[in-house]
């Protein structure tokens, strides 16, 4: 890959190269081994995560091949798959590891198989696609309620601050994955894993509100807002175009530390049965089925190898997280914990 | 220091925090999708049949009834009875008194291996600030708050539980050989506790053996989480005036640090401990599920998966006067070790 | 003029109390009157609960606030966490929710009684 002169690049994302450059977080950031540690391990998941798909997309190709990815993506919630249904009877044997007794060759079932024959490697890979989109959408839709009510409070202030805050307050105070147990309870049973991921977005929305809020309190103290309050900017305009910009450090650290919490959660409502479905290859629900079949008889490896990727995946955010924040400006860092 | 006016006044306020969780329980139960009288009855049960359970649940009567009478029942602990397909079970009252011992005895002995460990390791960490020990303490705690009970719990059972090694029982929490009401008596519902005040040392020693396991995985994740607690709170402490003003007088370094910082430290810690408890109650379900233990964790579970709404009701409450008490106590500690505070 | 201490303290608090709960009310009846037409007779007992969530969080926010009330404050002053958390302000707004939805309650049997 050549190296672009100043002349290729054009004036706008260089503008961006160089904030990027001088912006004392990113720098920071870099810098932190931790951080970087946090987003290799990130980017390797992410990869395993896309990998696994297209080949899942792959198999489930009708004959004619790739037609469209919808019908792809339909094929592959509709029929049966290696990574969703029992194997057994399918020539497929419940197997070891390669390199333990019973074990299978070495090019096949890599993590050993489980109780239904089912690929452990392909599963566990597959959660991982599983695990980061929809910890992708419980966050997303925390942090998008959060950042709302947030700058609501902030910029109203009084009763509606208040009101706000203080309701966040309580929800705060209450432990999460207990929170999340009884909220599950008023979900209808079919919703599935949308039942778990709503629960959670109502338990991490406190989060991300009083981060915002503080955040953009600071905003706001600065004089430019009077400014364009006194220009007479209407408030939707102001919220969006000044507060949200400045917002958004505070926003990705709070974000990065919330998503190894929401996979966590999530594996955690899916392995007490309120999550995936049956036959979906979550980890949560992977790791019940390693506790249910998998710890009398011996089968470590139904539980090791999808419980190895969870630990390591919301490791590797923590770790960005962490590094996150020390290289947050110390005026934002307040409000995160 | 803590006066009795103090403690009285948070005892009273009991009463709010348990009306406010009692309705929430009732909303719940009426937000909740489904109709208990349908579930009881069955699917085949007949008009009359239906009509008889909606009666004896009664679903019949106008709602500020239903919400008056259940308020009057959940004062004095009544829940009614469980629910089971065809009929009633047992009362909630007594699910409570029989699993609530389980998970505080989990809970407290975590409690306790993340304090003891915690605690010293945070101000290990702290006192050699960007050390290798300060790396490694600190890195090992993100790993153990990154690694997630229901993985943590099958290893150690894989490990060290089952052949070759069994060194320790995979689930439950006491012996087979070993019956409640005949070989020891129940005094409080602590199996650790009712086998000694019994005097029946192999039981003791069984139901130890019993809960090692169980009660070292919730430790793991609360030493994580007290000593990065521990840790960071010391370091602030450490930056403030006053032990700076003692380091200039020629003291120590590490003795100015125990001295004037560990007390001041451990402010934010305690109050943390309170807070923290309830996500060790969190833990304690799926410790719980991981083991096979009855505790009124998995009461819950199984109680919200089964729409058991008479035991979901009674296990949240009981959940949230836990929460409270502990964090009452959380209180009074904190006003003794900062006398500062006036009450 | 010679103003009653109790009437002094009350007024207030039953300004923040009463405006909530006639909000509450509005809501409620409102709700009791349209909802049961659009979505079934089910409205009239979700609507009542969720006057009865609101009232229960505002109550256990009110007492929690009143209980860790000290404690958060002094909590924050120790961690520096520069949030401005006041235990008046929390039980002020804990006192608007739980209204509001103590409003909602009482309109729901009302309407009921009322159109027989």
């Amino acid at each position: 890959m050549s190296t672009p002169t100043e002349s290729d690049v054009p004036t706008e994302s260089r503008g961006l190269l160089e904030r990027i450059r001088a912006s004392p977080f990113l720098s920071e950031l870099l810098q932190s081994r931790i951080a970087v540690a946090g987003l290799v391990i990130i980017a390797t998941m992410v990869a395993v995560a896309i990998y696994s798909r297209v080949q899942m997309l792959f198999l489930a190709a009708p004959e004619g091949g790739l037609t469209s990815l919808r019908a792809l993506s339909e094929a592959v919630s509709a029929g049966p798959t290696p990574v969703t249904d029992s194997r057994l009877g399918a020539g497929v044997e419940d197997r070891a590891p390669p390199g333990w007794a019973g074990a299978a060759p070495l090019d096949q079932q890599l993590f050993g198989t489980d109780q239904q024959a089912r690929d452990i490697y392909s599963r566990t890979l597959y959660g991982a696609w599983l695990a980061l989109k929809w910890g992708t959408i419980t966050v997303g839709l925390s942090t998008v309620a959060g950042v709302g009510l947030g700058i609501v409070a902030a910029y109203y202030g009084d009763v509606t601050d208040n009101v706000i805050m203080r309701t966040m307050d309580v929800l705060l105070a209450f432990p999460s994955l207990l929170l999340a147990l009884a909220l599950v309870a008023i979900f209808p049973e079919d919703l599935g894993l949308v039942r778990a991921v709503a629960a959670l977005t109502l338990v991490y929305t406190p989060r991300f509100a009083r981060v915002v809020r503080g955040a953009a309190l600071k905003v706001l103290e600065d004089e430019y807002i009077d400014a364009t309050v006194a220009l007479g900017a209407a408030d939707p305009r102001v919220l969006v175009r000044h507060i949200l910009p400045n917002c958004l450090a505070p926003i990705t650290v709070q974000s990065t530390l919330n998503f190894g919490l929401a996979i966590i959660d999530l594996a955690a409502l899916s392995f007490l049965g309120f999550g995936a479905q049956a036959g979906t290859p979550s980890w949560g629900l992977m790791l019940s089925n390693g506790v249910e079949f998998g710890l009398l008889s011996g089968r470590w490896w139904m539980s090791f190898f999808p419980g190895l990727f969870l630990a390591v995946t919301v490791l590797g955010f923590n770790l960005l997280g962490d590094g996150m924040r020390d290289a947050l400006d110390p005026r934002m860092r307040e409000a995160i914990d | 220091m803590v006066s009795k006016r103090f403690v009285a006044k948070r005892l009273l306020l009991l009463v709010p925090v348990l009306f406010g969780v009692a309705t929430v329980v009732f909303a719940i139960l009426h937000l909740a999708p489904g109709d208990p009288a349908r579930l009881i009855a069955g699917q085949r049960a007949s008009r009359e049949q239906y009509r008889a359970v909606r009666e004896a649940l009664g679903l019949n009567q106008p709602l500020w009834r239903q919400y008056l009478d259940f308020l009057v029942n959940a004062v004095q602990f009544n829940f009614g009875r469980s629910y089971q397909p065809g009929g009633f079970g047992r009362p909630v009252r007594e699910v409570i008194a029989d699993t609530l011992p389980v998970t505080i005895e989990l809970a407290v002995y975590g409690q306790l291996i993340g304090i003891l460990i915690g605690i010293p390791l945070g101000i290990l960490s702290a006192v050699k600030q960007d050390s290798l020990t300060d790396h490694a303490t600190r890195i090992g705690a993100l790993s153990g708050i990154s690694v997630p009970i229901f993985w943590s719990g099958p290893l150690l059972i894989l490990a060290v539980a089952t052949p070759p090694l069994s060194l320790f029982p995979t689930s439950g929490r006491i012996g087979v050989g070993f019956t409640p009401g005949s070989d020891f008596t129940r005094h409080t519902g602590l199996v650790t506790v009712d086998t000694l005040l019994s005097g029946n040392l192999p039981a003791f020693v069984d139901a130890v053996q019993h809960l090692f396991l169980p009660s070292l995985v919730i430790g793991i994740y609360s030493t994580a989480l007290i000593s990065r607690m521990m840790r960071s709170s010391m370091l602030e402490v450490v930056r403030q005036d006053y032990v700076r003003t003692a380091r200039a007088k020629g003291q120590g370094e590490r003795i100015t640090l125990m001295k004037h910082g560990f007390r001041n430290a451990l402010i934010p810690v305690v109050t943390i401990i309170g807070i923290q408890f309830g996500t060790l109650l969190g833990g304690a379900v799926l410790t719980e599920t991981v083991f096979g233990i009855g505790g009124i964790g998995t009461t819950l579970v199984a109680a919200i998966s089964n729409q058991n709404y008479p035991v979901v009701q009674g296990t949240v409450l009981t959940f949230a006067l836990l929460f409270t008490l502990v964090n009452l106590g959380v209180d009074v500690t904190y006003s003794y070790l900062d006398p500062r505070i006036d009450q | 003029m010679d103003v009653d201490p109790l009437l002094e303290w009350a007024r207030p608090r039953l300004r923040v109390l009463g405006t909530a709960l006639a909000a509450g009310f509005a809501l409620g009846v409102a709700a009791t009157v349209v909802l049961p037409v659009v979505v079934g007779q089910t409205a009239r007992v979700k609507t009542f609960a969720v006057g009865a969530l609101l009232l229960g969080f505002g109550t256990l926010g009110w007492s929690g606030s009143a209980m860790a009330g000290r404690g958060i404050e002094n909590a924050q002053r120790y961690m520096d966490t520069g949030s401005d958390w006041s235990e008046d302000d929390s039980r002020r707004a804990m006192t608007r929710v739980g209204s509001f939805g103590a409003g909602l309650m009482l309109a729901v049997p009302l309407v009921t009684a009322a159109r027989g």
